[in-house]
């Protein structure tokens, strides 16, 4: 006898994103809802955490509604709702969160509280690979930089993270000091790509010994270069500014998971968060896990950055594994990888 | 008509089942709690004690604001939520006529204020008729030291309510407070507002029904300071 199909409904709102979408059997991508508010906050040099929660509640439910239409799926059907609860910006998360429970509580379905770093993580099973667990992550983001193992779909264990600025920040920081647009990543890709990436030598923290990253030392050192260059009146080249700070931090993270397979022995490792979508990054580190024995999987373009669709996967492994939250699910604005 | 009223503008989280202007049940929590965890929990507790059944309501009214910013979205988007799964309709309901509902006698103005932070207040001025509440000023916002001043201009009895505890009302025989225990909102009166209103044929879409803001984020505001300097 086949096993009944399972519908997960998921809602995502982290950040500057209102997302929804509809998947089957954890791997099976019905619908991909997403409401960007980009736009909306590049006038502001940024995220402004007050304008996202307003368009979070004006798009929550149209948007919702679509994942649904989209994917064909009634909300009887649907047999589990999952939701981002954290990290991510409070007031932002909590208009997604309000919305899940009180499906779920309308319609007495399971609610399924979700860490959007985890998400990430599974956005990587939908990459056509046929991935198992175990294997290694190194997550990427604007709010975290993290090397850990999924040993199988509920265990993670984290083997370092940053102990100050996370990758994508200081991307955001170093775009913005450079006044380049909001959101500052793919910028600095872009310039980079014109850019030469020997053309300046900016420090490598390699913190030896651990797996744990610090990139605010490598950022302080690209904004005093820039500082000096503009005092003593030299023009900035800033496409090699950009190659050359890109392809530091694009090494450190090579390096460091370069170790963790070697000590691991693992055989694939996985990218995930915003920055996993630096091409860049990715050839980078595909050709760095092949001197080492290893596969990189990443997410395909559009769930690199952030969607509903990691959420509904990522629930749908904690519906299977009996996982279920109860209606006092608050927001946990810094929610970190592995914590319930 | 079964109808579930929610409050989450101020720090009370308040909501009531009705029918035909019954109250059937009501829980009200102020101490202080986060909304997004006790609004849920709460709303279960309501059910299961009523044995009343989800699907047998008929209509959801929330309070729309002016607020909390954060408590007013918790609420909305609670209210949307379960209004779309339940396929039933949805209204919202200005929370300044809630708080005006606590006090339904006719002749005295009612100035329902609630706190917009840095020391301003939201108010509106009303007064009931034979059972009627009529606007006697739309809603503004206003440093709370303006605020004597604008109510004594009306020279009648009037009467405060809502988050007026940080106001300072000087001694004045037609300015009073409401009693502690009857200042604010509750959501019997969300869901009598919202049943008043629907019957007129008020009802709102639950996609994409905004809270009642009044003003732009602060992000937006200094930025149109910044433009009009240019
Ligand atoms: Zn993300």
């Amino acid at each position: 006898m086949t096993e009944k199909d399972v519908y997960i409904l998921g809602i995502e709102s982290s950040c500057d994103e209102t997302a929804a979408s509809v998947v089957k059997n954890g791997r099976e991508v019905l619908s991909n809802v997403i409401s960007t508010q980009i736009p909306i906050h590049r006038k502001f040099g940024g995220v402004v955490p007050e304008i996202a929660s307003r368009k979070h509640i004006e798009h929550i439910m149209p948007v919702m509604n679509k994942a649904l239409t989209d994917a064909h799926v009634t909300l009887d059907q649907v047999d589990a709702i999952a939701v981002t609860y954290g990290p991510g910006l409070v007031g932002a998360l909590l208009v997604g969160l309000s919305a899940a429970k009180a499906l779920a509580f309308a319609l007495d379905k399971p609610l399924i509280g979700v860490n959007h770093l985890e998400g990430h993580v599974f956005a990587n099973f939908l990459s056509g690979e046929n991935l198992e667990p175990p294997f290694l992550a190194l997550v990427v983001s604007g709010g975290h930089t993290s090397l850990l193992i999924v040993e199988d779909y509920n265990t993670f264990k984290l083997l370092g993270q940053t102990r100050d600025d996370a990758a994508g920040e200081a991307f955001d920081k170093i775009a913005r000091f450079m006044g380049l647009p909001y959101p500052g990543g793919p910028e600095i890709e872009k310039l980079a790509a014109t850019g030469n990436p020997d053309s300046i030598e900016f420090p490598k923290p390699m913190l030896p010994g651990t797996f744990d990253f610090s990139f605010s030392g490598l950022k302080s050192a690209v904004i005093n270069y820039i500082h000096g260059m503009e005092q003593r009146g030299e023009t900035i080249n800033k496409a090699d500014v950009a190659a050359s700070f890109q392809k530091t931090i694009v090494a450190v993270l090579v390096e460091k998971s370069k170790q963790a397979i070697k000590e691991t022995g693992l055989k694939e490792i996985v990218l995930a968060g915003g920055v996993s979508a630096n091409k860049n990054l990715q050839d980078a580190l595909a050709k760095g896990a092949a001197t080492v024995g290893a596969k990189l999987v990443h997410p395909t373009k559009i769930l690199c950055t952030d969607n509903a669709v990691m959420i509904a996967t990522r629930g749908y492994y904690m519906f299977k594994h009996g996982d279920r939250s109860a209606y006092t699910l608050n927001a946990e604005p810094a929610l970190k990888l592995g914590e319930k | 008509m079964l109808t579930l009223g929610i409050d989450t503008a101020t720090k009370v989280c308040t909501i009531a089942l009705i029918d035909k202007e019954k109250i059937l049940a009501a829980y009200e929590i102020n101490m202080g709690m986060t909304h997004s965890e006790g609004l849920v929990p709460q709303m279960d507790q309501l059910f299961q004690r009523t044995g009343i059944a989800k699907k047998d309501l008929e209509l959801i009214a929330v309070s729309r604001g002016p607020g909390s910013f954060t408590g007013l979205r918790i609420g909305l988007a609670t209210a949307e939520a379960m209004a779309y799964g339940l396929q039933i309709p949805m209204i919202a309901v200005s929370t300044l006529e809630v708080l005006a509902y606590n006090l339904p006698v006719d002749n005295i103005l009612l100035a329902p204020v609630l706190d917009a932070q840095k020391g301003n207040y939201y108010v509106a001025l009303y007064e009931w008729h034979k059972g009627e509440l009529q606007e006697v000023a739309p809603v503004t916002i206003m440093p709370g030291k303006e605020l004597y001043g604008f109510l004594e201009q009306y020279n009648k009895e009037t009467v405060l309510l809502g988050e007026c505890d940080k106001l300072i009302i000087p001694e004045n025989e037609n300015i009073s407070l409401a009693p502690l225990w009857n200042r604010l909102p509750r959501g019997s009166a969300v869901a009598l507002l919202g049943e008043k209103l629907h019957k007129a044929g008020g009802d709102m879409d639950y996609f994409g029904t905004e809270p009642f803001y009044i003003r732009k984020s602060e992000a937006e505001e200094l930025w149109d300071k910044k433009q009009q300097k240019k």
